[in-house]
């Protein structure tokens, strides 16, 4: 094959690129700077209030916060919670592996909206959850778990789990075992090992995992929708509600273009510390 | 090799990997500044015995002792053992000056004294200039003189090393084998070494330990092993050996006669007692003893006639097959500058008695007495 001749290989994965992100992001530009009349609609003319106020109103700089927030700790906790998870699935010879992993993965195969109504059952104030902290003399009186933080962080740690475990596996899977050996046999202790030998292995599995779960979650919908309620929103539920309960398109381009363009150059961003760190030779 | 206290000791080390026996009770010495050789086939054994010495594997059974210390139960990371692997192992992610100093650095060598050690163990192994590189940067070749530094640079009471040579090119190979000899010879550092090349443990090593499904088959110099095998499975390992089946006919003060298999021809050996008659050998000889001598050259004793069936030139040897009367075919192997004999060439074989190595046969062949 000729250098270069197989580009024709990416037409078909181009045109539906074209056809669904960059042709309906295009036509969201030009609508976030026409102004919304209410009553009236979207009208001719040109204004930058949908950013202004974006940018400055602290309603929604508040729910611009909360949306990183929340991605950056739910990221964290599914990479705190699922590398171990990764590294022994990746590592163990026991004949269960291929079980344990179809067990990570099974939750995908759950409807979200039944996996997120699973979760109203359990964090409800008279839920599972308080049950049992109550049963055991940890708290007195319940704990607000649905329809803040919290809920959001548990729930959604738990849906996007299985995407950095899996991310995850195949990273921790390719780094060689004679390299880790070799440390070990040159006076590194295991800990010493993991932490100057395995875990600098791992970055691009974690720098992908990351970025995976991070996009995910700023951009989910409904189980923000399902487990914060109408008033806990974040940037999805705010863009949807803008879209199709008030009607203004031209704010909710904004706001989605905002969105985009926070995941584009967070992106951008973790492809530079990749190539930064050489993890990826 | 006596005298002083070996350097590492194995003592009756076992090792199955459930049914399967991968090392079976052997010992073995290596004497400081010793070059000993772990050869045989794949699945023999000789790295899952290194693995052992090192502590990457744990053994079932025995005693693994360095410099006098049992250091059987003692952890990987404290044992002191250098180790170089086949896919050389080198950190990715580190320089090579990183990767050398990553041993010293574990033992808490101080910067100061550690940036010379460094310099000096990569001036040896001629890789001065390129301490800032990252090993994908590097050749092949490159690559593996880094994880010997790396190994070296901790001055290791014992440098392990699992098929180091395997992965380069022929002619790189020749190159690392004789600049890893010399680096030996200048450090004095005990080596053991494992290879399924008997030609690199043949030119690398004090001794060879032959191996074959988990035991130690043989172990001595290289000339030793090369020619006096002790069993037909190191005959047959090391070099090309022409195998005659057949029995003890006599033994006499001088030498040794013996009925080859279909009665028809008889070999003179060597001396060798303890042999006696009707006993089932096997005689091997190497194909480079047998000689091709005109016709009409003096008839003594292993000298028959004979018809060259296939001949190729291997540049440095010419490799023949020649038949003899009855159908019997040998490999005949002669020195490279000497003119061919065509195929179909009518000649005569022979070979010295103390050329031919006796071994014990354990079943009689089809037409062998008892």
């Amino acid at each position: 094959m000729r250098p270069g001749s197989g580009w024709w290989l990416l037409v078909p994965a181009l045109l539906l690129l074209l056809a669904a992100f960059v042709l309906p992001v295009g036509m969201m530009v030009p609508m976030s700077f026409r102004p919304y009349v209410p009553l009236v609609g979207i009208t001719d003319g040109f204004t930058v209030r949908y950013y202004t106020r974006l940018l400055t109103d602290s309603y929604y700089l508040e729910i611009i916060g909360r949306t990183l927030a929340l991605g950056f700790t739910v990221t964290l906790s599914t990479l705190v919670i699922g590398y171990p998870v990764a590294f022994f699935l990746a590592r163990t010879r026991s004949r269960w592996r291929n079980w344990l992993t179809i067990l990570i993965v099974f939750p995908l195969m759950l409807n979200l909206v039944v996996r997120t109504f699973g979760w109203i059952a359990l964090l409800a104030q008279n839920g599972l959850v308080n049950q049992a902290l109550h049963a055991l003399g940890i708290v007195d009186s319940p704990v607000k778990l649905l329809f803040n933080f919290a809920g959001l962080l548990i729930a959604m740690t738990h849906i996007f789990l299985p995407f950095m475990v899996l991310v995850l596996i195949g990273a921790i899977q390719n780094i060689p075992r004679d390299v880790e050996d070799a440390a070990r046999v040159l006076g590194a202790s295991w800990g010493s090992t993991f932490c100057r030998v395995t875990l600098p292995l791992s970055t691009p599995g974690i720098l992908s995992g990351s970025i995976l779960v991070f996009v995910l979650s700023i951009s989910a919908l409904v189980t923000p929708r399902l487990l914060g309620g109408p008033t806990y929103q974040v940037m999805s539920t705010l863009i949807f509600d803008e879209f199709l309960q008030r009607l203004n398109w031209p704010a909710g381009s904004a706001q989605a273009l905002l969105l985009t363009i926070m995941v584009l150059t967070l992106v951008y961003l973790s492809g530079r510390l990749a190539r930064r760190t050489g993890a990826g030779a | 090799m006596s005298g002083a206290a070996p350097a590492l000791s194995v003592r009756r080390l076992r090792k199955s990997f459930g049914a399967v026996v991968a090392v079976d009770e052997v010992s073995l010495d290596a004497a400081p500044g010793e070059f000993l050789s772990l050869l045989g086939p794949s699945g023999c054994g000789k790295s899952t015995l290194l693995r052992m010495i090192a502590g990457l594997v744990e053994p079932d059974g025995g005693q693994v002792v360095l410099a006098g210390e049992d250091i059987t139960r003692v952890a990987v990371h404290r044992r002191n053992l250098g180790l170089v692997f086949q896919s050389y192992a080198l950190f990715p992610h580190m320089t090579v000056l990183e990767n050398v100093a990553f041993g010293l650095r574990r033992r808490g060598v101080g910067e100061a004294l550690l940036g010379p050690r460094v310099e000096r163990m990569l001036e040896l192994v001629r890789l001065g200039p390129l301490g800032a590189r990252y090993p994908r940067e590097l050749s092949g070749g490159q690559q593996q003189r880094v994880a010997l530094a790396r190994a070296l640079v901790t001055e290791p009471g014992v440098l392990l090393l699992d098929e180091p040579l395997s992965n380069l090119d022929a002619l790189l190979r020749d190159e690392m084998r004789v600049e890893l000899k010399r680096l030996q010879e200048r450090l004095g550092t005990t080596m053991i070494f494992v290879t399924h090349d008997q030609a690199e443990a043949l030119i690398l090593s004090d001794r060879v330990v032959v191996m074959e499904r988990g035991r130690v088959e043989q172990v001595g110099r290289p000339e030793e092993v090369y020619r006096r095998p002790a069993t037909p499975f190191v005959a047959r390992f090391l070099g090309r050996a022409n195998f005659l089946t057949g029995t003890v006919a006599g033994s006499e003060a001088d030498r040794t006669v013996v009925a080859l298999e279909g009665g028809d021809l008889s070999i003179v050996a060597g001396a060798r007692p303890g042999l006696a008659p009707g006993q089932p050998v096997h005689a091997v000889i190497r194909q480079e003893s047998i000689r091709l001598e005109p016709p009409g050259a003096d008839a003594g004793a292993n000298h028959f006639a004979a018809t060259i069936v296939f001949h190729a030139f291997a540049g440095q040897a010419h490799h023949y097959v020649v038949q003899l009367a009855n159908g019997r075919e040998l490999e005949v192997a002669t020195p490279g500058a000497a003119v061919p004999l065509a195929r179909g060439a009518r000649t005569f074989v022979a070979w010295r008695p103390d050329d031919v190595v006796l071994l014990p046969g354990g079943e009689p062949g089809p037409g062998g007495a008892r």
